[in-house]
């Protein structure tokens, strides 16, 4: 190689050394204007959720979600009690928003079990069991459709629990487990707890995008969705 | 020899790309294809990577959108990166490829990057939940996009540039399209 050569050679090394060079600074910099501006969209929507954080929710992160919207505008929470016979009888009313609101409306359910049903709490453990396993759908189905061979018996229905656990072709050792798990009831309870600080009284109870909501029919239902849908 | 390796960008990087790429795709693809199976035998079977209302590939997985030519499309995938993959060893081993294979490589990666943004539009706008396999064979068949193409046009320049704004821009989709629920994450 010449002289000339290798002086060209060295002065086209430079030359792509500093061509990598502004692409990183510019790379970099893009990436540091998107990271700022996210920052600063994050702390101010976080501002206002911060000071509610304290206070009961209607809606927690680990809240079961029957159905999810995706733009997570309307979300309509039930506090309910599988032994209770009005929240079997909102059932089918729920099971028929749920269809007519899919993709519209987040569905959340929260536990509410009351102390003189008899199999109220055991309910709630089992379907919380059956939801460590990804059926909480299925179960809280379950405890509603078949209600009348299990409530107000007043005697335990673990048996008629674990035989649900079975159909539904979950682990029922682990079901078991989970069942008999005092984090279950803890979970259960904390769900409980979160409702009465709420101002939930009886079941089921509803909360619409955070307020209470006490529609007498299936119809006026609708219209307080449609009307929280429009806002 | 028609296609000079001087004059070509990233002769060093490039091989790596594509056989990294190639085979995180093809990882991805196969996790996919096998979580797919294990759905079909138990229709009640929850995937690892159903991790949230959000993050929840079962939910995706049981849409016809997963099966946009009739067959699960991770099957593309697992052929698709195997293909790469070996490409890019082959460029690793001295290989010297010819005009008309950088051509096929780039209607490969080409269609799979036209394949990706229908997927993400899907998946954003239609099914309404992510599955984090999908999202990296999307990561993946970009990048593989990006460098066979600026390969092909002897470019390099600001290479890193583009790609990261392609990235960013995604990532703000998603952010805005489920911002209701990493909100109440934070």
């Amino acid at each position: 190689m010449s002289r000339k050569e290798k002086i060209a050679a060295m002065r086209a090394q430079d030359t792509q050394r500093a061509a990598r060079k502004r692409n990183l600074a510019v790379t970099l910099t893009v990436i540091g204007v998107f990271a700022v501006v996210l920052a600063a969209i994050v702390l101010i929507n976080r501002a206002p959720v911060a000071e509610s954080g304290g206070g009961p929710q209607a809606v927690r992160a680990d809240s079961h979600r029957l159905q999810t919207a995706p733009d997570g505008k309307v979300t309509l929470v039930e506090f309910l009690d599988f032994e209770c016979e009005g929240c079997a009888a909102h059932y089918p009313v729920v099971e028929q928003l749920r269809k007519d609101y899919a993709g519209k409306v987040t569905f959340v359910v929260r536990y509410f079990p009351i102390a003189s049903h008899f199999n109220a709490e055991r309910a709630a453990r089992a379907v919380e069991a059956a939801a460590q396993q990804g059926k909480f759908e299925a179960m809280y189905q379950r405890m509603f459709e078949r209600q009348p061979e299990w409530g107000e018996k007043r005697v335990p229905a673990d048996q008629t629990f674990r035989g649900y656990a079975q159909d539904l072709g979950l682990d029922v050792a682990a079901w078991e487990k989970a069942y008999r798990d005092p984090a279950t009831l803890k979970r259960v309870t904390k769900d409980a707890e979160e409702g009465q600080a709420l101002g939930v009284e009886g079941t089921p109870t509803f909360f619409l995008n955070g307020t209470k909501i006490q529609p007498q029919s299936a119809d006026e239902f609708k219209a307080l969705i449609d009307a929280a849908l429009k806002r | 020899m028609p296609h000079s390796s001087a004059e070509a960008p990233f002769p060093r990087l490039l091989p790596w790309l594509l056989l990294s790429g190639g085979a995180i795709g093809l990882l991805a693809s196969f996790v996919l294809s096998v979580e797919k199976i294990a759905l079909l035998k138990n229709p009640g079977y929850v995937p690892s990577c159903s991790l949230n209302p959000v993050l929840s590939c079962g939910s995706i997985m049981r849409t016809w959108q997963a099966e946009l030519f009739g067959f699960p499309n991770p099957l593309l995938g697992v052929a698709a990166f195997a293909v790469v993959t070996t490409v890019g060893a082959a460029l690793l081993a001295g290989a010297s490829l010819p005009r008309w294979f950088w051509y096929g490589l780039q209607t490969g990666v080409s269609l799979g990057f036209v394949l990706v943004h229908w997927l993400i539009y899907q998946s954003l706008y239609e099914i309404g939940a992510l599955c984090p396999y999908c999202m990296v064979v999307w990561a993946v068949t970009a990048v593989l996009f990006w460098y066979v193409t600026l390969h092909n046009l002897r470019r390099s320049g600001y290479h890193t540039v583009p790609i990261v704004l392609w990235f960013l821009a995604v990532v703000t989709l998603i952010l805005v399209r489920f911002w209701s629920y990493w909100s109440t994450l934070l």
